[in-house]
Formats: C-alpha cells, structure tokens, sequence
C-alpha cells in the first residue's frame, strides 16, 4: 500500500514547554487512523504542524512522498481540515461561506457541494452567527469534504453532532475510505475508533505510546477481574498486584495471570462476588491513558 | 479573497471619509459668512498674538486663514493627516490580524494558497481604500474651492495627495508591527499611539529649535507640507524615504507573516 502521509521525528515545543517529541507516523493511503489520548497529549498540536500553523521544531511531513511546507499549494487542494473549534466569518451566510469556499478551487464542487448540503440537511440561507454547534459542525464537516480530498485530518469531528448524523458521517467516512481517501481521525470518542478506525495511535504527554490495528487489540484477550471480598488486601498482597482499583471491599484489576492459576488461587479466599469479563477497546484505551 | 476584503471594510471606508467630507462641508459653507464678517478681522488680530513658532507649526505663518484654502493648508491640511493616518492604522493593524484573532485564520490557512498571497491581497485592499480616501476628499475639497475662491491649483493638487505619503507609512508599519501580535485591540492602541505620538512631536518639533530634532521622529514630517505650500512641489527626499520605507515595511510584513505562529 502507498503511504499518503508520513511524519518524520516530529518535535514541537512551546517554549520550555513539550507539545510532542519524536513523533513517527505513517498513515496508508485509504486508512482510517484514529488517534487518540487524553487532553494536552499533542493531537491538535500535531494536527497544527501537518497544516503549517505552527512551526515546528525538527521533524517533517510528506504527503504522497513529496516534503509538505506553507507553500505547496497542489498539497493543501488534495487536504480537507476540520478544526476541533470552527471559526468561519460570521458576517457572511451558509451560502455566501460556501460560495467562498468553492471559489478557491480550480475545479467545480457544485455536484459535491448540493450532495452534501442535502446530506446533512444544511440551511444555506442561515447566518454563521446564527448557527448552533452542531450545525456549525455539519458546515464544517461540508466544508473539509466539498473539495474531494484525497486526505482527510479531522479534530474531534462529532462533538456537536446528534446520533443520527453521526451514523451518517460514519457512512459517509466509510464512503470516502472505498473511494481510496486516507483519514487521520482524532477524537476522545473512543467507541467511534472502534466502530470506523483500521488503525489506532495513543498518544500521551507528547510521545506516540502504541500504533495498533483495531484488529489485533481485539485479539489482545485481555480480561477485567472484579472481585468482592472481605480479604481484598490479602489478595492484593499475595497475587502481587501493582495496577489495580480499591473500593472498600472491591478491587478491579487488569488480569495479567494465567486464568486457570487466578481461579485456583482465588479459592482459597473467601470471596462474596467474582465478575470476570473480557476488557471492551474502550478499557484498553483507557489503560493507555492513564 | 480579495472581494470579501474590499467589502469587509468597506464600511469602515465610508465612516472615515464621511467625517472628513462632513468636516470640510461645514468648513466650505461657514468660511464665506466668516470671510465678510469682522469675526476674520478679529480672528487675524488674535493670530498676531500667538509665537511665531506656534504659528509655524500650524503653517500660519505662510499661509492666512482668512480663506477656505488657506485654513486647508493650515488647521485643515494637519485634521486630513490624522483622519487619513488613522484610518490607515486601524487598516493595517486589522487587516492581516483580524482572522488571528477572530481564529478564522484556521480556516482560511487550509485553503490551497500560500501567506504570501494571503498578506499580497489584503495589503491591496488596504492600499486601494487609502488611495481612495486621498483621492475622494481631494476631489471633495476641490468643489468646495473652486465654487468659492481661486486656488492655486498646483499646490492643491500636490496637498491633497500628500496624505498618502503619511498614509502609506503608517498602514505599512502598523501592518510590520501587527505580524508581532496576536490581539487586533492591543494592536490598534500601539498604531493609534503612532499617529498622535507623531503629530504631537511634530507639533512639538516646531516650536522650540532646541527640540527640532523631534520631528524626524514623527511621520507626518514626510509629508512636508510646508514645502509644498512654499514651493507647490513635494521634497524628493521626503517622498525617496516615505516611500522606500512602505516598501520595506510591507516586504518585512510579508516575511514576517510566512514565519509566524497563527494559532
């Protein structure tokens, strides 16, 4: 497969301060990438090096293999951004942003432009100003798609939105990643990963932790033990236990032992409720985030 | 992207040049009620009270202002300078800030175009609504004038386009200084702070020798005004560094804004 986007070694501080170090991706071309991890872990600081607003320290970008910098303008016509917080001018109307849109393209949008207007029920005569967060949204979504781009950056693309339309901008990513369109998608929403990604990167203080397919997490066979009991701290102590959750009398822990030995040790205690469940991806991100 | 700049601040245009224009208009239908009456007597005899210096600051001492076009070379000509000056402050520190501030920057940065262009298309929205400012009240005071008086139609001509020298300097430098910012209120406080800092040292700079120096601190210098009215030319000198120095400004804008941070 053609890689359609790669960052090279990517450091960006603020200051004294560290957005991201080092950072290593490669995003196929017709991939979905989630990338995911808590607040102030580097996403938009990432996403705003791959668009130029800020400069980095080391590292580059290339898309389709050529270097990527402020002036290659034929790279910015085959990318369509959507900013976690959209700004547009508020002066203007629906129609008139659109119109504004389409006028710095070489090509015509109108087919794609009226599709998704009609698509995610936007109002053309409603003012910028006047538009709710979730309408916002959907102009935003409207606006990074009308160009048909070949590579699609999206920051938190559904807060705002209601289920409905967010089944139907998943379809319509699922759409753009048939017709060969590579998505580096990041969000907090960590069910959408697991419903629309191929791929997923966790990414903490400023370093990619972990690149993995949805596939293989899913073959990670990682188990959640919950166990009730008088004697947790004896249990505790005994199964050498480091990463775990201490509620009174309940403990929650990541099961890292052979099920068979867990079951046979726990015998010996007197144990009041034992729930054993497989972890869900949602769990598995949240093990990365903390 | 050049249209929508035109018409964003086309408002802004029009509420600057109306205060010029309805100023002027004032001035052009009180001055020839005042011209016969004895208030201009008295207001000459009040003049002769002033320093020589005080009145050289104002032009009064090579100029009168018992016509409309002399109170224009005089009182008349420093209000142009500040309206204009002002208007091109508040331009250029606007212009190219505004979408920083407003965060629409993000949105306009994932458009196929490079700053360069970007920074090119609002600077000749801004150019074009100074020039037409100048050119609008120049063409404005000229009806007011012929309709009342004979002017020297040289001199006008070269006074009513020396706004755009001052102009052109403020609109550049606060453009340079607004690459340095990310707050457009900030931004406009320090180019305002420019334009009155500068009419206030050259107002300054005329009145005592021992501060003279002051004016070559103050833009409104560039204009030279005097020179124009004594000799109906502007000073090549003047126009040399007024000029060399807009062209700067706006290259060291353009280079500047390629480097900056925009979020």
């Amino acid at each position: 497969m053609k890689t359609a986007l790669e960052i090279k070694n990517l450091t960006k501080y603020y200051g004294n301060i560290l957005g991201i170090k080092n950072l290593n991706l490669e995003l196929e071309q017709g991939e979905i990438f989630g990338f995911i991890g808590p607040n102030g872990a580097g996403k938009s600081t990432t996403i705003r090096c791959i668009m130029n607003l800020i400069n980095k320290n080391k590292g580059k970008i290339f898309i389709n293999g050529i270097l990527f910098d402020k002036n290659k303008t034929f790279l910015k016509e085959i990318i369509g951004y959507l900013p976690s917080e959209i700004n547009l001018y508020e002066d203007l109307t629906v129609q008139e942003i659109l119109n504004y849109h389409q006028s710095f393209y070489k090509k015509d949008l109108s087919i794609n432009r009226n599709k998704l207007v009609k698509l995610f029920k936007i109002d053309e005569k409603k003012k910028i100003e006047n538009l709710s967060l979730g309408n916002l949204k959907k102009l935003g979504i409207a606006l990074a798609l009308m160009h048909e781009p070949k590579i699609l950056i999206l920051d938190e693309p559904t807060s705002g939105l209601d289920p409905i339309m967010q089944q139907t901008f998943y379809n319509l990513l699922i759409e753009e990643k048939k017709k060969g369109t590579t998505i580096l998608y990041s969000t907090h929403v960590l069910n959408e990963v697991a419903k629309i990604c191929d791929r997923v990167g966790i990414i903490k203080n400023g370093t990619l932790l972990k690149i993995e397919s949805i596939e293989n997490l899913h073959k990670l066979n990682l188990f959640y033990v919950t166990i009730i009991s008088e004697e947790v701290k004896k249990i505790i102590k005994e199964l050498k236990l480091n990463n775990y959750e201490l509620n009174n009398n309940t403990i929650k822990f990541r099961n890292t032992i052979d099920i068979n030995i867990l079951i046979k040790e726990l015998s010996k205690y007197k144990i009041n409720k034992l729930l054993i469940e497989e972890a869900s991806l949602e769990d598995i991100f949240l093990h990365y985030y903390k | 992207m050049f249209k929508r700049e035109i018409k964003i601040n086309f408002k802004s245009f029009i509420l600057w040049t109306f205060i010029l224009c309805a100023v002027f208009l004032v001035v052009f239908l009180i001055y020839p009620h005042l011209v016969k009456s004895d208030n201009m007597k008295m207001m000459d005899e009040l003049l002769t009270i002033f320093p020589e210096d005080v009145l050289k600051s104002f032009n009064m001492d090579i100029s009168s202002v018992s016509t409309a076009f002399g109170w224009l070379q005089t009182e008349g000509l420093m209000f142009i300078y500040l309206i204009t000056g002002t208007f091109s402050a508040i331009l250029g520190s606007n212009l190219i800030l505004k979408e920083e501030d407003d965060k629409t920057i993000e949105y306009l940065n994932s458009f196929p175009i490079t700053r360069t262009k970007i920074a090119l298309f609002k600077i000749s929205a801004g150019l074009i609504y100074i020039i037409a400012m100048v050119l609008f009240i120049g063409i404005f005071n000229y009806i007011g004038l012929i309709s009342s008086e004979d002017i020297n139609e040289k001199t006008f001509f070269y006074l009513s386009l020396s706004p755009l020298i001052t102009s052109l300097v403020i609109f550049s430098l606060s453009m340079f200084i607004s690459t340095f910012s990310s707050k457009t209120k900030i931004m406009i406080g320090i180019s305002l702070g420019i334009v009155f800092g500068s009419y206030i040292l050259n107002i300054l700079s005329t009145i005592s020798e021992s501060i003279e120096f002051l004016k070559y601190l103050s833009i409104f210098t560039l204009a030279d005004a005097r020179n124009i009215i004594i000799n109906s030319s502007f000073n090549p000198v003047m126009l040399f560094i007024s000029l060399s120095l807009t062209i700067m400004f706006l290259v060291l804008t353009i280079i500047k804004y390629n480097k900056k941070e925009l979020v």
